[in-house]
């Protein structure tokens, strides 16, 4: 110390080594050694009263919990705070997380808010505090020093388990021996016995340095209150723990002052946490999206984190185009998919955050699709199987091969390999197809025309392109039987002839409705008339049987007419006969 | 002498085989190469593994088509399991709870262990003593039961 300082000046050293001075009182930093004047004007020992740091730690758990809940969730749940605050320096609640309330405190005051860019601040401004070394005092038994992440102390009782920011009056006394001996340690280290710690004391150092110059709109000065600490007894009164926020606005971040002091005291732990943090820091400071740069703590980023926010539906949307710009078969499995690896240098692919919600996705899309392509295939008219066999047929079959032979020969052919018309359809067909070959061409055309007649109208009309022939018409031996040089011009000349297709406005499936129909209805009349012809047979049956029951009984009559007709002449008739042979008996006698 | 039922002959697959034909040709391909592949550096018991991983795939995958996506029809699910390309066994196993991610049916049969009782591969992880991985003999499973 070359000259006293001023009274109400306090000397600290800023993250750059630089010495700086603070007034408590004016709250004005300067680089320039206030020497000391005529101000009548006691240094003051301890402006900042912790508002709740010098409650116990540890008993005082929960009551710490119920703070943080009260300025995590009203405060913090709109967007409010961080929009007026932009770049705020840390609220109250980094301070909350005193002994070992602090790291469920902190998760769970980011579960309670969900808006926007504010869990990002948050993130960025109240790094977690938690105690990091545990120091035993000498001479003082029960106690121990607890150094938190941040760099703040308080001591701990093991025996009654109480925690203190302000450390009691005995406890005090081990506490500034213990600094004493930490500081004799490091300057031992100093002059010579390198040890490995002390390249970790460098790297340390230089940490803040780097915090310091990425964040420029911090002020430079950093205040660090409690810093120098033999001849300041104010570090033993632990003045670090604030509420205000007109302080916070100042840029006086005690976070900032917190992370940045005592980089050479002791070996400070440079965890994953802190790269994290400067990460962010530094790449908010660029003007990135946390998207962009590879920190990931959670595996998803909150909401909003990445410029637009993208909902989980957005996502899914994204994955749902990546697999259908890719033409992936949904027929395939997902192991398939990703084997294959084409949709994985995809950004959509990050869309979704895991495997497991890729696989889901995939799932679903896949069900639908297939869905899809199921009433696709139904609107679709059916395909005639044999149409492939039939166009075979007319390029290879000849009069020179059996059956078998042209089958051994041409098995090789899609048509010929086609499970869906059986073997035995195929063989027919061939075997109709030769035999009609060797017919003279005069039948063949003839038959091709009669076939053409019987085709309806609205099959086959003047506006039947060649191309689009019914397939009625191809699965038919009567067509292919003709080469078809001779057959086109003929089949062309045909539906020149033909009427227009009717006009009625009525599409291919009412027509088809209405055939079914007009089928339907023959079929009715048809049944009818054969009803009507059998019962007319039936009557007519009928009629025989009764005329010839009537001639029967008519006879019958007349018979037993006869048989009534017995008149005096047939009596006479018949005793005359008798006296007649009498006479005849008895002449002839005579 | 009954008729021999070549590729050709036979009766055509229902309705739906053709988009699946293609996986599950390449199933059989690997099923092929795993056949054929060297037993050499291995040990006896690790030379089925790929078989029965495939068979697992397989019939995975008809029963996914089948009951997850319902992209088959009940006659097409029939066909595929009469020859041979699921196995109706182990999928009637998943359908039960528990069973829901069975990887063999050798690994649930109790009958031929020296304990009578199930393979490792049933084993919830919670539940395992040691946490290093396992690889079961009957096939390689490394873990199918559902609790975990």
């Amino acid at each position: 110390m070359a000259t006293p300082l001023a009274p109400g000046w306090t000397e600290h050293k800023a993250p750059t080594g630089h010495s700086y001075f603070y007034n408590n009182e004016t709250k004005k930093s300067t680089y320039t050694r206030p020497i000391a004047q005529a101000q009548a004007q006691a240094p003051p020992p301890a402006q900042f009263i912790p508002s709740y740091g010098s409650g116990q730690l540890a008993g005082g758990f929960q009551a710490n919990q119920f703070q943080q809940n009260q300025y995590s969730g009203p405060q913090y749940q709109g967007n409010q705070f961080p929009a007026q605050f932009p770049g705020q320096p840390p609220g109250p609640q980094a301070y909350n997380n005193g002994g070992r309330g602090g790291r469920g405190g902190f998760r769970g005051g980011r579960g309670d808010s969900r808006g926007g860019h504010a869990n990002h601040d948050r993130r960025r401004q109240e790094p977690e505090d938690k105690p990091k070394h545990r120091y035993k005092l000498p001479g003082c038994d029960p106690w121990v020093l607890v150094k938190t992440k941040l760099g703040r102390r308080f001591v701990h009782n093991t025996d009654t388990k109480e925690s203190f920011w302000k450390f009691p009056e005995d406890v005090m006394v081990a506490v500034i021996e213990y600094d004493r001996r930490e500081r004799e340690k490091k300057e031992r280290r100093e002059r010579g016995e390198p040890s490995d710690v002390e390249d970790e004391v460098a790297v340390m150092a230089e940490e803040p340095t780097a915090v310091a110059e990425v964040e420029p709109g911090r002020a430079a000065i950093v205040p660090v209150q409690n810093n120098e600490a033999a001849e300041d007894s104010s570090e033993y009164e632990e003045i670090e723990v604030t509420d205000d926020e007109e302080e916070a606005e100042n840029g006086e971040g005690p976070s900032k002052r917190q992370r940045t002091d005592e980089p050479d005291d002791q070996p400070v732990d440079f965890d994953e946490d802190d790269i994290a943090y400067q990460l962010q820091a530094m790449g908010e400071d660029y003007g990135l999206d946390p998207g962009e740069y590879g920190i990931d703590e959670d595996g998803t980023w909150e909401e909003g984190a990445e410029g637009l926010p993208l909902t989980e539906e957005d996502s899914k949307a994204l994955f749902y185009d990546l697999l259908n710009d890719f033409m992936i078969n949904p027929y395939t499995p997902w192991e398939k998919v990703v084997e294959d690896g084409y949709i994985i240098d995809d950004d959509r692919y990050l869309a979704l955050p895991n495997m497991k919600a890729r696989k889901d996705c995939y799932d679903e899309w896949s069900r639908e699709k297939i869905q899809e392509l199921r009433e696709r295939r139904e609107k679709e008219a059916k395909k005639d199987p044999k149409i492939p066999y039939f166009k075979l047929l007319e390029e290879y079959a000849s009069v020179k091969l059996y059956w078998p032979e042209f089958k051994r020969k041409y098995r090789k052919e899609g048509a010929m390999r086609d499970t869906k018309v059986p073997d035995k359809e195929k063989e027919k067909l061939y075997r109709e197809h030769v035999k009609r070959l060797q017919l003279p061409q005069n039948t063949l055309k003839s038959d091709l025309s009669t076939m053409l007649k019987a085709q309806p109208l609205s099959q086959l009309n003047r506006s039947t392109p060649i191309e689009a022939i019914p397939s009625a018409i191809l699965t038919d031996l009567r067509y292919i039987s003709l080469p078809p040089k001779i057959r086109d011009p003929l089949l062309e000349a045909f539906i020149s002839t033909l009427p227009p297709p009717p006009t009625d406005g009525v599409s291919a499936e009412d027509q088809e409705a209405e055939a079914a129909k007009r089928r339907e209805r023959r079929r009715r009349e048809d049944a009818l008339a054969e009803r009507e012809a059998r019962v007319q047979n039936d009557k007519r049956k009928q009629q025989k049987d009764l005329a010839y029951g009537r001639g029967k009984l008519r006879e019958e009559e007349m018979e037993l007419q006869r048989a009534m007709n017995v008149g005096k002449d047939g009596l006479r008739g018949q005793l005359m006969e008798q006296l007649g042979e009498k006479d005849e008996r008895s002449l002839v006698i005579d | 002498m009954p008729p021999i039922r070549s590729a050709r002959n036979r009766k055509p697959p229902p309705e739906g085989f053709d988009d699946i034909e293609d996986t599950l040709l390449e199933f059989a391909n690997k099923m092929k190469d795993a056949e054929n592949a060297t037993h050499e550096g291995k040990k006896r018991y690790e030379t089925v593994w790929p078989i029965f991983q495939i068979t697992h795939q397989r019939s995975r995958y008809i029963y996914d088509l089948y009951y997850e996506k319902e992209a088959i029809s009940r006659q097409l699910y029939d066909w595929l399991l009469k020859n041979g390309y699921g196995d109706a066994n182990l999928i009637a196993k998943w359908k039960k709870q528990g069973y829901e991610k069975l990887c063999c049916l050798r690994c649930i049969q109790t009958k031929e262990t020296n304990f009578n009782s199930t393979c490792i591969c049933r084993v919830p992880k919670d539940t395992m003593k040691e946490q290093h991985t396992i690889e079961c003999v009957s096939c390689g499973c490394r873990g199918c039961s559902s609790s975990d």
